[in-house]
């Protein structure tokens, strides 16, 4: 994986102002179209192997997202950013931006943080648009006085149209691993590069993508066992090179910084309050959006039947405990279905030594297999 | 060293504590009776606003965050835990939400009150924690009960006005819900008179607390998390205030009696998370055994307070909702860092505290995510020792006494240097 740091003084380096975002599912559309570059701040295992700044100021056990955020920011102290943005995520999440604050003040160097408050009360029981507008109204009056920048309507329908193409590509490239013809590795590097790079160059390395994986003519594994996989990143490296020695082919992706990213974006309209109620109410269903509750179950059933999944392997985010409280359930309701399930709980330094998952990932398979 | 001390020391039980178990059996025995005489039983967050139930006639309330602490006082939380983690659910997931569901899916077995009535309603919130949503989700799953979900946004700073509208119209949509589903009829003169009785009991509970000035302290922290339990199971009763406003005068009698829990106070410490319930009267007394006592803790004295605040913030009489609205953040959690240091400041100054014990906790990561700066700054900022020991509210088999007390002694240690360098430098 190319240098993230590097990657974001080269933007910086062009007059561009990058705003970093924390996870999981931040307005993107909305900083682009104001000249900003935002990149989402998660996955930044390859670029942050040690956590040492951050362990002064977070307890180990908040989790590895949390953790490695809070190390990229602190690195040369904040440096790399123009400022950060951060909606109501989760409760480990939102206790950071004023820790950050401090660590940075410290070091002389304060960012600009902005913060949102996304609803979460779910639509049929609270009307909730009005204040989701007023609050993105004041987002864009800070963004505007802080970076002296004036919202378009024209230039917020481009920025849609592009982070619309970017979705809709990156889907296409989902398919193509479902489908056998791209290594479920090579797709997570692509989409995982993706969050740190403009959009613009994203769309390039899309395109290329798909062109080059079209042109290939083999023909999938007659012996594929078909899983979804399913957590907020995508396994560890080291793990998907397991599942894919045990000809495991991830037709169905329910991973938070994959599909439930990428799933939907809505039609080009001018509107940036209209347009984010849009894409929030019709979400792809995730653990922290607390009011897709109600659709997630059917949204998990509905990607394994319609894509012939035998089994559902789960990444667990170590302390992430909006997952951790779904997984009893989901399990439950998989296993009605006649769905095998892997259970996987990955922590922030479970990348080496991972021989105990071969293991276990080889009898999932052995298990699926006999399930027919 | 005051007289007439007490041969006792540390947390014991007073007329107020057995007047406490009064209320607590009473309210759960009311509780499971109502429920089974028909009534509309609500299952509740701890900050949800319980007056509104007083609206109807027969609705009432369970707090299960509640039933957790007592159930971990009682000794059963990792009997229950372990249930729940039996079913799938992982021992990192907070141990009151493990004690519930233990208690829940195995009907009421082996807890204190015969676990609780099942709900015809889930009512969270996602400004204390956001995880009690996903807990109750469970429920609402597997039982097919309506969840009711209030969105509260967290406070970097006071509530601004939008927000607080945002919450009323989530409880004129929280009235109307029950009213649908229980067919009673909402009556909002009675949350009125509700509110005026729970403002009375919090005012009597600024007073009980208020005793911790006196030196030695006219009360433990220990005390406040045990008598805290019924502003949580009795809002806006005349039991609470007439139990709260007692408590206050017999502690403010035992002061002027001379009597007091540590009477050899040398150590006034102040207490930065959930109470650890399984280790109340052990704790309490090895500290008095130092001669140290917990005096404040920032889980009881947020209540009844703004963010950020110490001081009580009176009901006066106004529009129920909007009151309601404004003190949704009566407690830690939905405060960020700024609110909270400025509400421990204001506590370490006034109480004379002497140093700060963070409760790392595991359990609750919205209480503890944030601690290491919250030290610093007390250390760096205030001038005044403190240490971080890890605890799990409700789960003893996550807490060491020796690891915990082996910093605790270290702490007391740091305040007999700072003392000896303000004399010597004075």
């Amino acid at each position: 994986m190319k240098n993230i740091m590097d990657g974001i003084k080269e933007i910086k380096s062009q007059g561009r102002k990058v705003i970093g975002c924390f996870p999981l599912y931040p307005p993107l559309e909305l900083f682009h179209s104001l000249g900003l570059v935002p990149v989402t701040l998660w996955g930044l295992k390859d670029a942050i192997p040690r956590v040492e700044k951050s362990d002064r100021h977070v307890q180990p056990y908040a989790c590895s997202v949390a953790r490695r955020l809070m190390e990229f920011l602190l690195q040369e102290n904040g440096s790399a950013l123009d400022g950060l943005f951060m909606y109501n995520a989760c409760d480990t999440l939102r206790n950071l931006p004023e820790i950050i604050d401090c660590g940075l003040s410290d070091a002389g160097r304060p960012l600009p943080i902005f913060k949102l408050h996304i609803p979460m009360a779910p639509p049929d029981q609270t009307e909730s648009g009005a204040y989701l507008r007023e609050r993105i109204e004041r987002l864009i009056r800070e963004l505007e006085k802080a970076y002296g920048v004036t919202f378009k309507p024209d230039q917020f329908r481009h920025s849609v149209s592009l982070y619309r193409e970017m979705r809709a590509l990156s889907k296409s490239l989902e398919t193509r691993v479902a489908a056998g013809f791209m290594s479920y590795g090579k797709f997570s590097k692509i989409i995982e590069e993706g969050w740190f790079t403009p959009v613009e160059e994203q769309l390039l390395v899309l395109r290329e993508s798909l062109g080059d994986e079209s042109r290939k003519k083999d023909v999938p594994s007659t012996k594929q066992r078909r899983v979804v996989v399913s957590g907020i990143l995508p396994p560890p490296m080291s793990i998907i090179r397991d599942l894919e020695n045990a000809d495991i082919t991830v037709v169905g992706n329910d991973v938070a910084s994959q599909n439930r990213a990428l799933c939907y974006t809505p039609t080009e309209m001018d509107d940036p309050a209209d347009y984010c109620m849009d894409f929030y109410r019709h979400h792809y269903p995730c653990t922290t959006l607390l009011y897709t509750a109600d659709r997630r179950v059917n949204a998990i059933r509905e990607l394994v039947s319609g894509t012939g999944a035998k089994g559902v392997v789960f990444i667990g985010e170590k302390f992430c405990e909006y997952e951790y409280f779904e997984f009893p359930y989901l399990e439950k309701v998989l296993n009605d279905m006649g769905v095998r399930t892997l259970f996987l709980d990955i922590s922030i330094d479970d990348d080496e030594n991972t021989a105990a998952y071969a293991t276990r990932i080889e009898t999932f398979a052995e298990l699926m297999d006999s399930a027919g | 060293m005051t007289n007439k001390a007490s041969v006792q020391s540390g947390h014991q039980k007073s007329a107020a504590g057995k007047r406490l178990s009064k209320i607590m059996f009473n309210d759960y025995m009311n509780l499971h009776q109502k429920a089974g005489e028909g009534a509309f039983v609500v299952w509740i967050a701890i900050v949800v606003p319980a007056e509104l139930f007083s609206g109807f006639d027969n609705v009432v309330y369970a707090v299960p965050e509640s039933h957790a602490a007592m159930s971990a006082g009682k000794g059963v939380g990792p009997l229950q835990c372990e249930k729940a983690e039996k079913m799938g659910y992982s021992m990192d997931l907070c141990s009151y939400a493990r004690i519930d569901l233990g208690t829940a899916f195995d009907g009421g077995k082996d807890s204190p009150t015969m676990g609780l009535p099942k709900p015809h309603l889930l009512v969270s919130n996602n400004n204390n924690c956001s995880l009690l949503v996903k807990w109750f989700d469970i429920y609402h799953r597997t039982w097919g009960v309506p969840h009711f979900l209030l969105d509260v946004p967290f406070c970097y700073g006071p509530q601004n006005p939008r927000d607080l509208d945002y919450i009323v119209s989530q409880y004129r949509d929280l009235i109307r819900t029950i009213e649908t589903l229980s067919g009673q009829t909402f009556h909002m003169d009675r949350v009125r008179e509700a509110l005026e009785r729970t403002s009375d009991a919090l005012e009597s509970w600024k007073r009980f607390l208020k005793a911790a000035a006196s030196r030695p302290s006219g009360l433990t922290a220990f005390d406040s998390f045990v008598q805290m339990a019924p502003y949580l199971t009795s809002r806006g009763t005349k039991a609470l205030a007439d139990h709260y406003r007692l408590l206050a005068e017999e502690t403010e009698e035992n002061i002027a009696r001379g009597i007091f829990p540590v009477p050899n106070e040398r150590y006034r410490l102040l207490w930065d998370n959930i109470a650890p319930w399984h280790q109340l009267s052990k704790m309490s007394s090895r500290l008095a055994s130092l001669d140290a006592n917990l005096i404040a803790a920032s889980y009881t004295y947020c209540i009844g307070t703004l963010e950020g605040e110490l001081d009580l913030y009176e009901y006066d009489g106004g529009d129920p909702l909007t009151y309601l609205a404004r003190i949704q953040n009566c407690s830690i959690c939905p405060h960020g860092l700024t609110l909270r240091y400025k509400a421990m400041r204001s506590a370490i100054e006034r109480l004379g505290i002497d140093g700060v014990i963070f409760a790392s906790n595991r359990s609750c990561k919205v209480y503890s995510v944030m601690q290491m700066d919250m030290l610093k700054r007390v250390t760096s900022e205030i001038g005044i020792p403190a240490v971080m020991i890890d605890v799990d509210h409700a789960d003893m088999r996550k807490y060491s006494e020796e690891q915990s007390f082996t910093r605790i002694e270290a702490l007391l240690e740091l305040i007999e240097d700072r003392r000896k360098e303000t004399k010597q430098s004075s």
